[in-house]
Formats: C-alpha cells, structure tokens, sequence
C-alpha cells in the first residue's frame, strides 16, 4: 500500500559510490553451505532501500519478513529446510538494484527472491528475475507500468493494482443516495506512477455519474508549498476533494486546508493519511477525523493468519498494534504465499510457484488473493476513515468496523 | 482574481523567508567568492535544532533563534577554518562548489545518522492557524510572523554591513579583495567572519522553515536549487538583489501554480532565469566580474 | 605555461604499447571471469569510466566544472527509449547499440548553443548555470508526457539476447566508448586544443590576450564531452529496461563522473579511468554486503573531502610526483657519489 516515494526529483540520496566505505554490518548470512539436499536451508534474496530517504518504510517491509522467517522457522521451516534471509540494500538506485538480483541470482544462487523496495526499482529488478526464470513475488510496485511488462513470473501482493485503490472511495460515494452525493469535485494530485493514476480513475468514475470536476491539477514532487495550489482548489468550493498523495504532500494538502480554513464535506487521499502513526503526528491528532483512505490490512483484520502476525510483532518488535505499518503485513503476506505453495504442492522452487499462483485462490492476512497471468491481482482495497483519532474500515460493508461519517467535521 | 491575491500574498509572505536564506549565500559569494552548496543543509540543520529545542525542551521556535543563530555563526566559522581556508588558491573556487556540495552531505548525513529519516513537523499552538482578512484572505499566523523577523534580520544585516568597521570591512573586501588588503583588512579573518554571518542567516530560516513545512535530512537537495536560483537572479553577491529576487521567486512560483499549472510553474521561472543569464550574465544587480564576458 | 610549445608527438612507442595492452585487456576481461555478476560489474565500471574520462575534457583539462552532465545523460537515455519504443520489433538485436552514434551527435548539436551562452560567464557561474540545466531537463522529463511518459517512465525493448551472454554485449558497447572516448582524451592532451584548454584553466584573460580562441575551443571540449555522456546514458537505458525522469536525469551521476575524475587525477589521461575502476566496484560491492548502515553518506562525504583536501590533484598525479621526486633524489645521491665536485655545482 504504502510507497512512499518521498525522494525530491531533483535529487535522490546520494547512494552510489556511498557504500563505498560504509563500516556497517552485514544484515543476515546465506548458509548455501550444506550438501544434504533435505537439510539445505532454502534461501530468499531480497534487495530493500534501508538507506536514505526510504530508510523507515523499507525497514518496515525487512521487519515483516524476518517476523514471517522466524514464525516459518518455528514451524519446521519449509518441506523441512530452514528459511534464511538475504537483505541487501539497493541505495534506492536503479543501478544498484540490477546488480543486486544479479548477484544474489547468479553469484549467492539463492533459491528464491522477492520484490525490492522501493516501487520505482520494480520493474529494472521483475527484468533480471524473468531473464533467469525466477519467480517475483513483490509487495510494493503495483503501477500500470509494472503489469504493462506482460512478465509471467510477477506477482503483485496486494489486494489490487494501485489504480484500483481508489475504486472503492467511487463505490461508496456512488452508493449513496443521489442527495447526498458530492455534486462538484476537486483532483490534486502528485505526478507520481502511484498516485496520480489512483485520482483519475475516481475522477473517470465520478465524471460519468455527474459529478462535476471543477478542479484537476498535477504537482510536481519537489512542490515545497502546496499552499497556492490548496488555495486553488479551495477557490473553487469542491464538496469533495480526491487526492492522489503519496505521503509528505499529504501531510501538506491537510496543514494547507487547515490555514486556509477550507473544509470539503469530503476528503479522500490516497495514500499518506493511511498510516496510523504518522499521519496524526504530523498534521495534529485533533485534525485527522473524517479522512478517508485506501487500506489493505489494518490491526483488527480477521483474515487468515492476521492476529498470529500481530502476536508476533508485538513479542518481537514491541510497540502497540495501531502503530504497525501495512508495508511489514505486506511482506509477511508475500512469505505466507510460499508456505502456502510448499503445503500445496509439496515442492518450493520457482516453476512450481509461477505455476501455482496463476490459478486458484490464496488466502492470506490481506484476504484472499488471485492473480490473472501478469500478476495483476484480482480483489478489492478497503476504504478506511479516521474516526475519533483512530483508523477504521468502513467499506465495503461486510469487512467494516464502523459506518462511514457522512459529512466531515469541521477543522478544530 | 481572490485566488490570484491569495497567491499574490502567500508568494510574497514565503518570498520573505527564501529572501532571508538567499542573503546568506549570496554574501559568502561576495566576500569568497565561493557558491556555497551547503546553504540550505544549514537551513535545515538549523530546522532540527529548532524541532529538538521545541519537543525537548518547550522552547518556542522563534524564541530559539537567539540560541541558535550564534551557534550557526560558530558552525560556520568552524567548517570555512577546517574546510575552505586550506584551499589552494589557484583552483579555490572550482573546488569549493566541491568541498560545499560534501560539507552539505556531511551535515545530511550527520543528521540522518541522529535524527533518522522519518519526516519531521513542528507543531505547536498557532503552526495551523490563521485568520482571514477583507474579502476572506486567508493569513497564516506563522507566515506573517516569518516574513516579519525576516525582513528584521535582512534590516539587521543590512545594519551591521553598513554601519560598523566589521561590515566596512568586508564591503571593501567584498569589492576589491586586493585593495582592502592594502588598506590593512585582515582578508582570512574577514572570510571567516563573512561565512559564519552567512551561515547564521540559517538559523533563522531554518526555524521557519521548521514551521512552514514537513522536513527530512533530504529536504535541502530542493533548497539548493531554488537558493542558487535567487542569487543568481539577483545578482551574485549582491544583497538587495537577493532580497528582491526571493520575494520575486516566491510570487511568481506561487501565482504561476495558481493561475496555470503546478507542474510547469518551475519551469517559468528557469526560463525567467535563462534569459537572465542570457541577456545580463552578471545578474539582475550584480556588477560585472572581472574574467566575464 | 607552454603556449609556444609545438604540440608533442601523436603517437610514440610506449604510447603504442600501453594502448595495445589496455585494448586486449577490455576484450579479455570477460573471458578471464566467465561470471554474470561480474560481467554485470564491468559493465558498469566500463560505462562510467567512459563518462568519467569525457568529463575531464571540460572539466579537467578546462577547468569548467560542469554539474550538468547528468542532464545529456538523461537526454540520451530519453532517445534511446523514443527510437525503441516496447512495440519495436528487433530484428539482429544489436539496433538500440546501432544508434548510439546518432545519439551522440544530437547531444553534441545540442551543446553547441548551451556551451556558447554558459561558458561566456566564469567556471562558477558555468557550475551553476549546467546544474540548472540539469533541473530544467529533468523537469521537462517530467512534463512533456506524451514524449517521456512522464513520471510514469518509459520503457525501451527488450534485449532479445541469449541469457547466456545478456551481459556481453552491453559490456563491449561500452569497451568500444570507452576506447574512442580515452583516444580523444588522449588526442587532446597531445593537440593544441589541449595546451588551449590547461592556458584557459590557468588563466582565462591571458589567453584569451595570447590569441586562444577560448570560446571556440570550451565549446569542442564540452560538446565533444556531453557526446559520451549521452551515448552512456542510451546504453544504460538499453541495459536498465525502464526509465525514470529522477533517475535518468541524476544529480548523482555527475556527482559520481566527478568524484572519480577527481580521485584518479583530473586533467590527466588514466586519472578518471583509475577513479572508476576503483570506485564502482567498491561501491557496488561494499553496497551489496555491508549497505544498510545509516553511516554511509558520512563515509562519502568523508572520502569527497579527503580526496579534495588531502589529494587535491588526484592519486595518479600525487604518486607520479612522489616517484618522481624520489627519482630525482636518487640520481642527485648517484651524482654526488661520482662525483665530489657535484654538491658546488648543484647549489
């Protein structure tokens, strides 16, 4: 859900060459050691930006992965051979993220990988595995152009393609009786592959029902003040604005609303007011009731396996359970999937996951997950609302917490 | 038309500030010569500051200027001591761009390493308030309080430029190096002095940045393009030039976004600056270098 | 400064020799590590140190510091996706490689009117001015949608060659760059052009007063430079599969040309090529076992600062010196051992 591609256009962290003195540790060993074919332990390659600006999130995807390689490990591990880890870190560089499957192909033979974080270094690093006939089970790239690839070895882990993510914002709002409805909306959007396109297809949507559009504007990903472009859209008295955010330009559309005392009888964003513990930490606690989101797991999910993985983040990793991020469930989920293949099939290697994911249903903690042959999958995102300072589903309706608000209140 | 007003005043009240950080830079060039990339890692740094001071120790973000403008003027004279005096002076103004653009991945590392990567907000009492004026104008309390201490500072610089020996001194040096040396100013101790002034104009656009925006260890790779932007709009070197061109750069980029599009309103104002360039190499105020066509 | 000087000999013996040994070198090194990783690896050190190497042309020998290299690198991996769109049929596979020169000349026309109007003002002026250039390209990466996709990116075809060998090709593209790009070096550091451009880093006025047609000869250097550039940038595109505005167009990659020119030796002929081989293996490496520390931008801070205040001049220069000052040392030791009368005349 989340890819918080908070990286500035115009530069990205310095990475390259970085690593060249970097005294650090290295994160997990292989053990590709063992000739006993039955004691060797199966090893899954990941690369993840754990550097720079997606230092936070990309350790959130490692933490779900460990937690995952610790629950399977106490479990057995798979068909009997233990699970390691390799991590290594791509600097957040197309570059590095190339060189990083081909070695952990083709030098360390790992025999499996997953996808890398982030989502703008998918698409370099599905070529290198298709190229080696390896399976790609990702967690974070789910744009158009990830899935126009036609690759057959990818598969995306969440409930749907980005574009999608929106659609169920369109469901809810179009359920509505026509009296009710928003009649003018506003689409500010940052021009980003995944948030851009998850505003136009509500836009689209609402278009056709006769919604007006009154506001459509793209913003660049270095916009340092949203203020002018917020104060545009507010001038046009929107009843409903539909953001396309990432994260910081959320933060920022909300701070902006506020100074401008504009308040739409509805506010979705896409991404960005979704996470539970920093978005009220940076737009004010009292400030987040009445936003909607898209969500694809939250804490008090009932779906397969879910309330293990918070036992088992807690135990591990402390905190409380609003504050765990989607991207570690994501992850878990992507390392749910190849147990479940193992206990399907009885054998893990990668034909047999490309084979067995493009049929059936698979049932995960994000639900229950099908793709059609580009890894494009097939079910539906959660609209999720801030309510009394916390995060609920509220559509559709047989997976919601807590009804929807229908106008949202008025800004502090 | 309200929106374009609106913009009008946002882009003047954010002017002020980009003003404030401009000035710094441009005076580092005029003294050094140098293009001192790090100019907004400062700003940010100063941003940190002023976060750790407000979260850990309550202290109003602009009360914290007073305590952390005289620690960037230390900072600064601290980093040209140990980073730029030891320049050779044959080729001291190519590698300084250098030696700056690693002074500013120095403090972005430094600052990833203490304060993590996590986006950062200040937010205290009044950060989201506002209140309207005329025909419902909106004015962001911080905002105004920003372009005012601002303006202060540039009129405190503007001060101790004009009226004291220190600021005589670097006017001279400033406009003939050689000939302030015969006239016995002490040319290394004035380019201390002038960068660590310059440098401590971030610390207070570093505590109203703080407060304008969400803000990462990375947020000063932007900042390095908009500020070389106003300084060379304005003239390299040249004070109220700066002043003129962030204001400027702050209306049109805001009005643009308003009145256009967001994603083209950068562009204006590189076009604006090419033709600049194109047209008076030296800037909108500055005087023509000697080695310029 | 030696302006009167007649530019020295083209082509000598040694020059021959160690021009043969580095050419079956690049053609060998894959073979002696049959090895898809390092195969990969080469490619990317061969493919920077041909941008580092047509950096010092302007950079080096000219002294004019260019930020903006980044900028024609992006412009070449742009072409290189227009000319081969997804839906391009490839018949030999080789065509995407086919284009490279034309794509080199459009980014040298391009230069042209850049160099004229950025290098009338001074090297730090120049600085600024191509790290704006680097801004507005990238910008209109971003915003002429319908030619580059935008910030959805743009994909080029797939190479149709046999995994077996995917590396290869890619890899000898790059060996060849980089052989044209070292002769030019090479050409330039024996040619007038290149006792005009270390006159203009000297000192531009005199000359411009001794009769160096200086704007002429900064524009060959920067057009002839940026030429490379944009020829790496259509390779990697080709290598890479996809492209994106922030990563084509990369402050970083300038950064990274520089780096290396400067810690080989700027300004002179192995220096860049000495940066690249020990930079990019090192950071490809040391990224891939030991990233993920929060300490890395500090190391490279710290390694750009060493390099600039402790070997201002680069590592080549710094040891060339040492040897030679040891040389001489030794031959005046030999000289006064022979010769008692020696210490007189020296002093």
């Amino acid at each position: 859900m989340k890819d918080n591609r908070l990286l500035s256009r115009h530069f990205k962290p310095i990475s390259l060459v970085a690593g060249a003195c970097a005294a650090a540790l290295a994160l997990t060993v292989t053990g590709a050691t063992s000739s006993v074919a039955a004691a060797k332990p199966l090893v899954i390659g990941v690369s993840l930006s754990l550097t720079g600006d997606f230092a936070d999130p990309g350790n959130a995807v490692k933490k779900g992965y460990q937690l995952w390689v610790t629950h399977v490990n106490a479990k057995g591990g798979i068909l009997g051979r233990k699970v390691t880890l390799k991590i290594v870190d791509d600097l957040s560089s197309p570059t590095q993220v190339v060189t990083n499957y081909t070695n952990l192909i083709t030098r360390d033979k790992v025999d499996l990988v997953v996808g890398p974080f982030s989502s703008l270094l998918t698409v370099p690093a599905s070529q290198v595995a298709n190229r080696y006939k390896y399976a790609f089970i990702e967690s974070a790239g789910g744009g158009p152009k990830v899935f126009a690839q036609n690759l057959t070895n990818l598969f995306f882990v969440q409930p749907g393609p980005i574009v999608k993510q929106g659609d169920v914002f369109a469901d809810y709002i179009l359920s509505l009786p026509a009296a009710q409805r928003p009649k003018t909306a506003a689409y500010p959007s940052l021009d980003d592959p995944f948030a851009q396109p998850v505003a136009d297809t509500v836009r689209v949507r609402f278009e056709k029902a006769g919604i007006t559009t009154v506001y459509n504007e793209i913003y660049p990903a270095e916009t340092p003040d949203l203020t002018p472009i917020m104060a545009a859209v507010a001038a046009t008295k929107p009843d409903v604005i539909v953001s396309g955010t990432q994260s910081l330009d959320a933060y920022q559309q909300v701070k902006a609303l506020i100074q401008l005392k504009y308040n739409p009888k509805f506010l979705y964003m896409s991404n960005g007011a979704n996470s539970p513990s920093e978005f009220p930490s940076k737009v004010g606690a009292a400030n987040v009731n009445g936003i909607f989101s898209s969500g694809d797991w939250f804490t008090t999910s009932t779906a397969p396996g879910s309330q293990t993985f918070v036992k088992e983040y807690l135990a591990k990793f402390g905190g409380t359970a609003a504050l765990i991020d989607n991207s570690s469930a994501e992850a878990y989920a992507a390392g749910q999937l190849i147990e479940l293949i193992a206990q399907r099939t009885g054998k893990i290697d990668n034909a047999t996951i490309i084979k067995s994911l493009h049929s059936g249903t698979w049932p995960t903690l994000l639900g229950t997950l099908s793709w059609d042959k580009y890894g494009v999958p097939q079910s539906q995102y959660l609209l999720v609302q801030w309510q009394n300072g916390a995060l609920k589903s509220v559509f559709p309706t047989a997976v919601a917490q807590a009804k929807p608000i229908l106008a949202k209140p008025v800004w502090p | 038309m309200h929106v374009l007003i609106q913009g009008l005043i946002m882009g003047v009240l954010t002017g002020g500030v980009y003003a404030l950080m401009a000035s710094g830079q441009t005076l580092i060039f005029g003294v050094m010569k140098v293009v001192n990339l790090a100019q907004g890692a400062f700003v940010i740094a100063s941003a940190y500051l002023t976060f750790s001071l407000f979260t850990q120790f309550g202290i109003d973000p602009f009360v914290s200027i007073l305590i952390t403008t005289p620690l960037m003027f230390g900072i600064g004279m601290l980093a040209h001591w140990v980073f730029l005096r030891p320049l050779r002076k044959e080729d001291a103004v190519e590698l300084s761009i250098l030696v700056t653009f690693a002074l500013a991945l120095l403090v972005e590392g430094l600052l990833s390493v203490t304060y993590r990567t996590t986006y950062r907000s200040i937010n205290n009492t009044y950060s989201n308030k506002a209140f309207l004026l005329g025909d419902g104008f909106s004015i962001p309390y911080v905002r105004l309080y920003g372009f005012f201490i601002s303006i202060a500072l540039l009129l405190v610089l503007y001060f101790v430029l004009q009226k004291t020996k220190f600021g005589r001194a670097i006017r001279a040096t400033v406009q003939n190096p050689q000939s302030a040396t015969l006239l016995g100013v002490d040319s290394t101790r004035v380019k201390a002095y002038g960068f660590g002034l310059g440098i401590a104009t971030s610390a207070a656009s570093g505590s109203i940045f703080g407060l304008l925006y969400p803000f990462n260890s990375g947020s000063h790779y932007d900042l390095i393009s908009r500020l070389l932007s106003v300084v060379i709009l304005g003239g390299l070197g040249s004070i109220g030039g700066a002043v003129f061109a962030g204001i400027l750069i702050g209306v049109v980029s805001s009005v643009a976004a308003v009145v256009w599009s967001p994603t083209w309103s950068e562009m204006t104002f590189f076009i604006v600056l090419l033709l600049v360039l194109l047209f008076r190499p030296q800037g909108m105020f500055g005087r023509l270098e000697r080695g310029a066509a | 400064m030696k302006l009167s000087t007649e530019p020295t000999k083209l082509v000598t013996r040694n020059g021959l020799i160690r021009g043969g040994v580095f050419i079956a070198l690049l053609a060998a090194l894959p073979g002696i590590f049959p090895q898809h990783w390092l195969w990969n690896l080469m490619f990317f050190t061969i493919l920077y140190a041909t941008m580092a190497v047509s950096w010092n042309y302007i950079g080096g020998f000219g002294g004019y510091p260019s930020l903006g290299h980044a900028a024609f690198f992006g412009i070449g991996a742009y072409t290189e996706a227009l000319f081969f769109k997804t839906d391009h049929v490839l018949h030999s596979g080789y065509e995407p490689f086919f284009m490279l020169p034309v794509i080199g000349l459009i980014c040298a026309l391009l230069a042209i009117p850049i160099g004229m109007v950025a290098m009338r003002t001074r090297a730090d002026v120049f600085a600024i001015v191509t790290i704006t250039l680097l801004f507005v390209t990238q910008t209109l990466a971003f915003n002429l949608r319908n030619l580059t996709g935008g910030a959805q990116g743009a994909a080029v075809v797939q190479p149709k060659f046999d995994v077996k060998f995917f590396e290869l090709p890619f890899y000898y593209t790059a060996a060849i760059m980089l052989l044209f790009a070292f002769a030019l070096s090479y050409y330039y550091s024996k040619s007038k052009i290149g006792l005009s451009l270390t006159a203009i880093r000297a000192d531009e006025d005199k000359a411009k007063g001794v009769g160096v047609r200086t704007l002429q000869v900064k524009v060959i250097a920067f057009s002839t430079s940026v030429a490379f550039t944009g020829m790496a940038g259509a390779t990697w595109a080709f290598y890479i599969g996809f492209i994106y505005p922030q990563f084509a167009v990369d402050p970083l990659i300038t950064i990274t040309m520089v780096l290396m020119t400067f810690l080989g030796g700027r300004a002179t002929l192995w220096g860049p090529v000495l940066g690249a081989v020990i930079l990019m293996p090192a950071q490809q490496l040391l990224a891939y076992y030991v990233g993920g520390s929060q300490l890395y931008l500090l190391a490279y801070a710290a390694i750009f600062l060493i390099t600039i205040l402790l070997l201002p001049r680069g590592i080549l220069p710094t040891v060339t010196n040492k040897r030679r000052l040891k040389a001489l040392a030794l031959k005046s030791v030999a000289a006064k051992a022979s010769d008692p009368l020696a210490e007189g005349q020296s002093a």
